[in-house]
């Protein structure tokens, strides 16, 4: 009866301000673009998309403001049995999201998604997703002094966000596929290690942390364990026979 | 997006058409024609191990059937035996993996007829504490320690979210908190902590749709709840509540009865040897007033190694109403190697019931068995005096039952940690 | 309530016990006989008790 420990996201520096390669900063609120690929209409669910895969022909998209460049494809993602898909909408914290976009991580004893969310008060955060465990977080909002790849250890103890976390285990994964509009430029990415660290649990609420090696330097995110019907979730995927 | 269909691969090995429930959180799969158990992950399915089972087993709960638990539907997707073995014999038990997209995995375990409900914790419990019987707390409940034992997976079925393998073993340690149980496993690459909670056969039954009756429970299974336990307590509760009424009585009767004396005789004497007939005697005419109640006679004789026996007729005077009763009263002693003894009294308390009032006298025929010639003696004739047999008999009758429950319970609790690592006879516990 | 059947039994128990006390029963069976005449104060030593069985050690010495 072995089960998985819930593994962390990847996600780029979120807190970094979003710059295009050119340096200028992205201020677009047009909704929709063609495909230089195929040509089909893609529609935007996130004014600020900086990369996209195209729904049609799987090419992956990097915005230049209003233009398109193409910069690679992506294969058919597997098909899944998570509820969760682009376009379905819910509320956490008091606040209604949409999911716009998803990676999807193997490591040696699985994998899972990381579902991309935008927040109607203009935020976002990440939506994990694995063995029907569902958990949304956010990045960290107090810096804090993180340890490099080499000097983490499991039982290290760290406080992130006036809590203190105890690292419970380190993953290494990989990108095995994209979809929907994301935050960076990472279609070849490779390996990415990920540090999960948990809390002690105070009532019903189950919070964790993760600090994100997937772009060199560390990066912290908060989350909390969270049910499908807590989120409210519209628009979910119909499964077949469910 | 397109609702995605179930996948429709087939096994390397036997060209068997292999069906995915769980489509991507499948990592393993046994294919159900030859029992190779086949990468999930891969599209091409290559084999992680061939079919090694010694023994086939059948799963009560047939691979694909759906049942409501609590209100929420699951489908069974995979199923695994697995045991312990204990000098020498093998204990097996079910394991049922049911997956339901919205909600992930969940698990049924079945052991003798005891089924499980189980769901895999997402961290640790809070505490853990060592000693002779260590304990875990979660939530604020304490789970004791019951077992530690080495669990070898014996065959699998179906589809499962990590890599099973036939051989496969974890170190489990089981806590118990009934009907809850908290269990860890642990294996080289992690340790994972799950929740059961004991289910009812007939539930499992009714969930599931499936025919028949569930086979009987044998014996108390490790987190079965305690039927009678919480019985016995309440009901203990209930005995205090009658001791303490009884108590009370005790105290308004004890303060109420008269306790009159309504004849004494002074000292008296008689000679033994003398014909009966001639030492019978009555004695002058007493009023016993009040409602009707009992009346107690009190005989005194100085006996020393010998004895006296006192034939009485107690006559009303004005109905002609006799009670007759004969006491003996009988006194030995003597030393002996190991120091000194002594046997029976030289006082004997008779209490006659419902003796209505009116005026009496006694009719008495003494005769004795003494060294001495004379025997001196007294009686005293009381009445409405309290005696305590009548409440020590309630007492003792109103504690049989919650006795015969706190037996039960106790019996059961024996027959739970007769599995466990702490059972008396000790001599089978596994490595601790 | 909890436990009806053992409640309603101990409380019949104790309606036994008080009535009982009140009535004076006690465990003591005492041959009763009725209409013993007067001339038993005469004369004691001619009254034969009604019971057969004796209590105590069974020795009963007669007359004569």
């Amino acid at each position: 009866m072995t089960g998985t420990v819930i593994p962390s996201a990847a996600r780029s520096a979120e807190s970094r301000d979003l710059h295009l390669r050119h340096g200028e900063r992205v201020d677009v609120t047009a909704r929709t673009a063609d495909c230089p690929n195929c040509g089909a209409t893609i529609e935007f669910r996130w004014s600020s998309a900086v990369q996209t895969v195209c729904p049609y022909c799987k090419a992956v998209l990097v915005r230049r403001d209003l233009d398109l460049e193409k910069v690679g494809m992506v294969s058919d993602l597997p098909p899944t049995s998570s509820p969760i898909q682009l376009g379905t909408e819910g509320r956490w914290q008091e606040d209604g999201f949409v999911v716009v976009g998803r990676i999807v991580y193997r490591y040696d004893r699985g994998g899972w998604n990381e579902w991309y969310l935008r927040t109607m008060r203009g935020g976002s955060a990440w939506l994990s997703d694995a063995q029907g465990d569902l958990a949304i977080s956010a990045p960290a909002t107090s810096g804090i002094a993180l340890p490099a790849a080499n000097a983490l250890q499991v039982g290290q103890s760290y406080a992130i966000d006036d809590t203190l976390f105890r690292v419970a285990s380190l993953t290494r994964a990989r990108y095995a596929g994209i979809e929907g509009e994301l935050p960076f430029e990472s279609w070849n990415r490779d390996e990415a290690l990920f540090a999960d660290l948990d809390t002690d649990g105070n009532g019903d609420t189950l919070r964790f942390a993760t600090i994100d090696y997937s772009d060199g330097s560390p990066v912290a995110y908060v989350g909390t364990y969270v049910e499908l019907d807590q989120l409210a979730a519209r628009n979910l995927r119909r499964i077949e026979g469910w | 997006m397109s609702a995605p269909t179930v996948t429709s691969l087939s096994c390397p090995q036997c060209g068997a058409a292999i069906e995915l429930r769980t489509l991507d959180q499948a990592l393993s799969v046994v294919c159900s024609s030859c029992g190779s158990i086949l990468d999930a992950r891969d599209p091409n399915l290559h084999v992680l191990q061939e079919f090694q089972a010694r023994q086939k087993f059948t799963p009560q709960i047939p691979l694909g059937t759906r049942g409501t638990l609590k209100g929420e539907k699951w489908e069974v997707v995979g199923y695994q035996v697995r045991g312990i073995t204990v000098d020498g014999t093998t204990y097996y038990w079910d394991e049922y993996l049911l997956f339901n997209p919205y909600k992930g995995f969940r698990y049924l375990t079945q052991y003798d007829g005891h089924w499980n409900d189980v769901q895999v914790l997402k961290a640790a419990p809070a505490e853990q504490m060592t000693g002779r019987q260590p304990y875990v707390t979660l939530h604020d409940e304490k789970f004791k320690h019951f077992q530690t034992a080495t669990a070898e997976t014996y065959f699998v079925l179906g589809e499962f979210p990590w890599q099973v393998r036939v051989g496969d073993t974890a170190v489990t340690r089981d806590f118990v908190a009934p009907p809850r149980m908290l269990s860890e496993e642990q294996t080289p690459e992690e340790t994972t902590w799950s929740l059961g909670t004991y289910m009812p056969a007939a539930q499992i039954w009714t969930a599931f749709g499936l025919p028949g009756k569930p086979p009987h429970a044998r014996g108390v299974y490790a987190n079965q709840p305690d039927a009678y336990m919480p019985l016995a307590g309440s009901m203990a509760k209930r005995y205090l509540l009658f001791v303490a009424v009884i108590a009370a009585l005790i105290l308004i009767r004890l303060v109420t009865a008269s306790r009159e004396t309504v004849f004494a005789t002074n000292s008296a004497f008689f000679k033994p040897g003398a014909p009966a007939d001639s030492l019978a005697f009555v004695t002058p005419t007493f009023t016993v007033s009040g409602r009707t109640a009992n009346l107690e006679v009190t005989t005194e004789a100085q006996v020393d190694n010998g004895w006296a026996y006192f034939e009485y007729a107690l006559v009303n005077e004005a109905t002609g109403t006799t009670y007759e009763f004969g006491r003996e009263v009988s006194y030995y002693y003597g030393r002996d190697s190991d120091g000194a003894w002594s046997e029976g009294s030289r006082r004997d308390r008779a209490v006659l019931p419902s003796v209505p009032p009116g005026q009496y006298f006694l009719r008495v025929a003494p005769e004795a068995q003494v060294p001495t010639s004379f025997l001196e003696y007294r009686i005293i004739v009381r009445r409405d005096v309290p005696t305590l047999t009548p409440y020590l008999i309630c007492l003792a009758l109103l504690a049989l039952p919650p006795i015969f429950v706190a037996l039960r319970a106790w019996g059961m609790e024996s027959a739970r940690w007769k599995e466990s690592d702490y059972a008396p006879s000790g001599d089978d516990d596994d490595d601790e | 309530m909890k436990h009806p059947i053992y409640t309603t039994f101990g409380a019949l128990l104790i309606a036994l016990l008080v009535a009982a006390e009140v009535r004076g029963w006690t465990a003591m069976r005492p041959t009763e006989v009725k209409n013993i005449p007067r001339s038993i104060r005469d004369n004691p030593g001619a009254y034969r008790p009604h019971y057969r069985t004796f209590f105590g050690s069974g020795h009963y010495m007669r007359g004569k």
